[in-house]
């Protein structure tokens, strides 16, 4: 059978391709390929255009029929239906066995500190010593999750890896900023897993001591009811639909054709944007977190 | 601009995911300089859909990445092999490689001796562990074509370990016929 050698790609692929980074500029670089390849074709298009009027063939009736059409059309959706399609989308079984992937952008003045089984915040002035709290980014998959905390410069200030098992949850920590590492066995919360989370005033959000636990919180504050859809907004490339609660409730943007949330906003301020992956072997290895070996182990905060 | 915008996205997403996406398209090239250069050319049709792509664009450009890997990847490599030809004291006509490696491991660098689209089946398969399904939506094209493709591929990374490889994959047997 062909299973070692399998093995042994796998490995060999994981091993040469470990420390590669993507060069800077990548992005702009592919950016202005892009923009100089479309003012040709604009400019041999404008061309061809002036040709065709020249020649009086242009059928404005014919274009119209073909492109007058409204963009996105002018289907309504009701709220009950959007919502219902959303909660439906959260608890697929498909959801189960995705990566859920977060961009979590907080006020500025907030300050990050991971504590065992989590991350405490705080929106007081923020302390000498650098610590996370502008944006972290967040992999869930199953019963693990890895969360890294950087400053708005991007700054990686630390990483914490919580693995959940039946009563308690592992956390490890590892500070970039002094050079440190520490881990911890901590209970798990009570009334963990459990779906319900109840009705949250503003400025809160409470995951369920789980990871992945995104799609229990949204789920339970959509049934808190007051939710209404509030039209489309533009979320990079995708015409989301914007669901709104009342005061204090959460904001939610919906994919509009697989219903996924998109992004969340709580009390206008804590900014979720999310995205749903595959678990493929590149995406799961976003939450494997090496403590570098120079690193001192410390006593983890109480 | 909203195409300013596009610029900044882009360089938002490539920095949260763009290792991943790096590490497949290196992988898929088969050095580094051509898994950047298959990364930018990815990167460049994606945006030509940046404004309508529903939903998470990373999907759609690693469709993009196989898509050019097992096709026009191929034509641009003959074109480069054709201008190497063409320059005056150019070795030999099949280059071995060597010089451009920069991919340590063995069944890596063997990995660029076969055809693109084996490759990028064996990638896949063996890399993202995409399903025989998955990997044929990825690639465009049936799952019959993704297991002869993968069998194929996994034949010759045998045949060529056994050659030249390591002697531990020598010693690991393959019960399959040499019909090639």
């Amino acid at each position: 059978m062909n299973t070692e050698l399998e093995q042994r790609l796998r490995d060999d692929m994981e091993q040469a391709t470990r420390d590669f980074r993507v060069p800077p500029g990548l992005a702009l670089k592919a950016y202005r390929h892009y923009r100089k390849r479309t003012m040709t074709t604009r400019v041999v298009a404008a061309a061809g255009t002036a040709a065709v009027l020249t020649a009086g063939t242009l059928s404005v009736a014919e274009v119209t029929g073909v492109f007058g059409q409204p963009a996105g059309g002018t289907q309504v959706r009701t709220t009950a239906y959007v919502i219902s399609r959303v909660e439906r989308a959260l608890s697929a079984p498909d959801m189960n066995n995705m990566v859920a992937y977060t961009r979590t952008v907080y006020p500025a003045g907030t300050t990050l500190q991971p504590v065992p089984g989590g991350v405490n915040g705080s929106g007081g002035p923020r302390a000498s010593s650098p610590r996370g709290g502008d944006y972290e980014l967040l992999w869930a998959y199953h019963h693990g999750e890895k969360l890294s905390s950087f400053t708005a410069s991007g700054q990686r200030v630390f990483d914490e890896r919580i693995t959940v098992g039946t009563a308690s949850l592992a956390t490890t920590v590892v500070t970039y900023t002094s050079h440190t590492w520490w881990r911890a066995q901590s209970a798990r919360p009570a009334g963990a897993g459990s779906a319900s989370q109840g009705c949250l005033p503003g400025g809160q959000i409470r995951l369920n001591g789980s990871a992945n636990a995104w799609p229990d919180f949204i789920h339970s504050q959509l049934a808190c009811g007051a939710y209404t859809v509030a039209g489309k907004q533009l979320l990079g490339a995708v015409d989301a639909l914007k669901i709104t609660g009342g005061s204090g409730q959460i904001t939610l943007w919906v994919n509009p054709v697989t219903y996924l949330p998109m992004r969340m906003e709580q009390g206008g301020q804590v900014q979720v944007n999310f995205q749903w992956l595959a678990p493929t072997r590149a995406n799961l290895a976003m939450l494997n977190m090496p403590v570098p070996a120079s690193f001192r182990q410390v006593a983890p905060p109480s | 601009m909203g195409s300013d915008r596009a610029a900044e996205d882009l360089e938002l997403f490539l920095a949260e995911r763009g290792e991943p996406l790096l590490r497949t398209a290196v992988l898929l090239g088969g050095s580094r300089e051509a898994g950047e250069d298959l990364l930018q050319a990815a990167l460049e049709r994606l945006l030509r859909r940046w404004r309508t792509i529903e939903g998470d664009p990373e999907g759609y450009l690693r469709r993009i990445l196989y898509h050019l890997a097992a096709d026009n990847w191929r034509k641009q490599r003959a074109w480069r092999t054709r201008l190497r030809l063409l320059q005056p004291g150019a070795g030999p006509a099949v280059a071995d490689g060597t010089a451009e490696v920069d991919l340590r491991d063995s069944l890596v660098r063997l990995l660029r001796q076969l055809p693109p689209r084996q490759r990028a089946v064996i990638v896949a398969r063996y890399w993202e562990q995409l399903s025989e399904a998955e990997s044929a939506q990825v690639l465009g094209c049936s799952v019959g074509t993704v297991k002869s493709a993968t069998s194929r591929g996994l034949r010759r990374l045998r045949e060529l370990s056994e050659s030249s490889g390591p002697a531990e994959l020598a010693a690991q047997g393959s019960t399959r016929g040499n019909r090639s």
